[in-house]
């Protein structure tokens, strides 16, 4: 039988929704860094 | 056009397919927030299935790719093969860090602890750990071909991992749930869930190939510049 309410649990999604993007926006802004440095030697 | 000019051009294409993708990952919120239904048994928790599923993808597809990419460099010697490899392991290793966190955020409140050490979790560690050795090798060897040829033998193992990890839920007790999507038979979610996933791996998907595309770009242009510091010295 399924629970009259689903479990309250939304913090969890809250950070999981924003570590992803951390991550990723954080490695591609180390790459346009990387392409910098190469560029200008 | 000269290899420093094609990548220049790669870069900045990468760059805008980036943040194309970025913005339809935004796009993916919405939609995970506000169109698809809150699951009775998990709660909101759930939805954070929108991001762990494709991100789990994008890194398995890269790894694949690294895999057959560097088989391919042992029989051709094509150094864009390695290039393409070396980029593509990168990035995966960028995407399981996302698999790797959003999971046991999900875990923690569905299954009561943040980790546990099945077949799934225990292997997909692994192959993260595995292709970080990779790029600390590739970040050690200095002679490109002998570089390209023992990264080519790892990258090439490693991808052995890929199908375990897909068929781990079948092969060992575990935790994890059975595949809902890619599996024999049709998959076995709501309309909306399902669009909003496939929306999200497509998101993830051109993401990759953003982040691929800059890397490789990069990896040109540190080849470039080597050569030049060559000639000049």
């Amino acid at each position: 039988m399924l629970p009259a309410d689903p479990p309250q649990n939304a913090g969890y999604m809250v950070v999981a929704y924003i570590v992803a993007p951390v991550i990723l926006v954080g490695y591609l802004a180390g790459l346009m860094r990387r392409v910098r440095r190469v560029v200008r030697k | 056009m000269t290899a420093a000019e094609a990548a220049r051009v790669l870069t900045r294409r990468g760059l805008l397919i980036s943040v194309a993708a970025l913005l339809g990952l935004a796009g993916v919120y919405v939609l995970a927030l506000g169109y698809t239904p809150v699951e009775a048994r998990q709660g909101l928790a759930q939805k954070i299935f929108y991001l762990h599923v494709p991100a789990a993808w994008s890194a398995l597809m890269a790894f694949s790719l690294v895999g057959i990419t560097s088989g391919l460099y042992l029989w051709l010697q094509d150094p864009r093969l390695d290039r393409f490899a070396a980029a593509s392991a990168e990035v995966g290793v960028a995407f399981s860090a996302v698999m790797l966190t959003t999971g046991p955020i999900w875990a923690k409140p569905i299954w009561g602890t943040w980790w546990t050490w099945d077949a799934r979790l225990t292997l997909t560690l692994f192959l993260f750990f595995l292709f970080i050795g990779y790029l600390a090798l590739r970040a050690s060897v200095h002679d490109p071909a002998e570089r390209a040829r023992f990264s080519a033998v790892v990258g090439l193992l490693g991808m052995l991992l890929v199908p375990f990890i897909h068929l781990s839920v079948y092969l060992f007790r575990t935790l994890h749930p059975q595949p809902i999507v890619l599996k024999p038979s049709a998959p076995s979610l709501p309309p909306e869930m399902l669009r909003t996933l496939l929306i999200s791996m497509l998101v993830f998907t051109a993401l990759y190939v953003g982040l691929v595309t800059l890397r490789y770009g990069l990896g040109l242009a540190e080849d470039a510049r080597d050569e030049a510091t060559d000639v000049a010295g």
